[in-house]
């Protein structure tokens, strides 16, 4: 106690400044509006960065009770979009556009009978000539390639599916643009045959297939599968298996794609041939 | 001791009068605001107790500053000057010390000693004070600028006051 008293005599005019000035100071940031918010805004600065790591740590931790509401949300969603789609009529409209040079035509569509165990698989669909779907139309799903429409009546259409022994596509390499002819063998669902693939192009296991354009029904660079092996032929081709990037075993919703311009590039065609 | 009390109050109300009526309404472009009741500290006595000037320096301070709207600012200031005098005094003290009862004068001291003390309490408070105005470092020397336009100012007054005393 005496050495505190002596301490506060022998610094008596430092504390009284002290006193004095932080009245001063006090008075300055809290009556006058300016020295306020700049007061504020730099303690808020200040916090911010802490505040910002705490809350990131805490958002980590409810990361799971996020997952939940925003799955229930989906479903509700779904269900929603569900009631409302079987309400609206369906909706492939074939438009004959030249403003904006639309090439294709996408529409959305329902399996609703497929077969993957047979040796000429098919795929039902449920839109048909009413929907403006028609023949040599081009089936894929979110994943690549699913099939070519062959046959459409008022309300369904029938699609061929790449698992199908007749099935033909033009189909490439991404990387390097050597294109041949996709088609199954029959044997593995998973799996199909690219050939006329050149020999001496290079080849890597695991490089993309995508189709072409030449067929005009598939739009450029949709996928198909990725090569899993292959081997040189007798010939002057390759062999190569390609693991296709759908699976055929769970269809459920497919694009419908519309070529607006396949009359036209056939006719053309037909004039050489 | 009450006419020396008295003496003070007067020459106290006649600054700040001064200070509030006059030095308030220079604006000159913004880079010239003269302070010149910081005077008051500069007049009071050598041997004044520094508890007891910088209570007064506060209430200096205050007055200014209920008067234009700026609580804290002026007293802040000039909390500052009363309280760095002390040192000042010590620091540039003539080779004879200090005559005790009256204030630190021209007349005593000299023209060149009182510029000297003049004009360093009054950079002091001058720099405290507008950089307490804008608060932020931005504009750093542009402020500056006013710092030492205003106090040069400020000090050529005080002089001019100090010199009219002595002729009293």
């Amino acid at each position: 106690m005496r050495n505190l008293l002596n301490f506060l005599a022998r610094h008596h005019n430092l504390i009284i400044f002290i006193i004095l000035e932080g009245l001063a100071l006090f008075l300055l940031t809290t009556r006058n509006d300016y020295h306020n918010t700049r007061v504020v805004k730099g303690l808020r600065g200040l916090t911010t960065g802490i505040d910002e790591s705490i809350f990131n740590a805490r958002s980590y931790l409810a990361l799971r009770k996020e997952n939940r509401l925003l799955i229930d949300e989906n479903i509700a969603l779904k269900n929603t979009m569900n009631r409302l789609n079987a309400r609206e009529p369906r909706s492939y409209y074939p438009v004959i556009d030249s403003t904006y040079n639309q090439y294709f035509n996408f529409t959305g569509a329902e399996v609703i009978n497929n077969s993957v165990n047979r040796q000429k698989n098919f795929i039902t669909l449920n839109m048909g000539k009413k929907d403006g779907v028609d023949v040599d139309m081009a089936v894929t799903t979110i994943d690549g390639v699913a099939g070519i429409i062959v046959g459409s009546s008022d309300n369904f259409s029938v699609a061929m599916s790449v698992l199908n022994l007749d099935f033909r596509v033009s189909a490439r390499i991404r990387s390097n643009g050597y294109f041949g002819s996709l088609s199954w063998d029959g044997r593995n669902t998973g799996e199909a045959i690219l050939s006329e693939i050149p020999q001496h192009a290079p080849v890597i296991q695991g490089d993309t297939i995508e189709t072409t354009a030449y067929s005009a029904i598939f739009p450029e660079g949709i996928l198909i599968g990725t090569i899993s092996n292959f081997e040189r032929s007798g010939s002057d081709f390759y062999n190569i298996r390609v693991s296709l990037a759908t699976d055929f075993r769970k269809l459920t919703h497919v694009n419908i794609i519309g070529n607006l311009r396949r009359e036209e590039q056939l006719q053309l065609e037909n004039q050489f041939q | 001791m009450i006419n020396t009390l008295i003496r003070y109050g007067i020459i106290f109300f006649l600054l700040i009068l001064l200070q509030l009526l006059v030095m308030n309404n220079i604006q000159f472009s913004g880079y010239v605001n003269p302070y010149i009741y910081v005077m008051i500290i500069l007049l009071m006595p050598v041997e004044i107790a520094a508890w007891l000037l910088l209570i007064i320096a506060f209430l200096t301070g205050i007055s200014v500053d209920i008067f234009s709207g700026s609580p804290g600012m002026h007293a802040s200031a000039t909390v500052l000057a009363a309280f760095v005098r002390p040192f000042v005094l010590r620091i540039i003290s003539p080779r004879d010390g200090y005559e005790s009862g009256q204030g630190p004068s021209m007349v005593t001291y000299g023209f060149k000693w009182y510029l000297l003390y003049a004009g360093i309490i009054v950079v002091i408070h001058h720099t405290a004070l507008f950089y307490l105005e804008v608060f932020r470092f931005t504009d750093f020397f542009r402020t500056m600028m006013r710092v030492l336009l205003s106090s040069l100012f400020s000090v050529t007054f005080i002089l001019f006051a100090e010199y009219y005393r002595k002729g009293r």
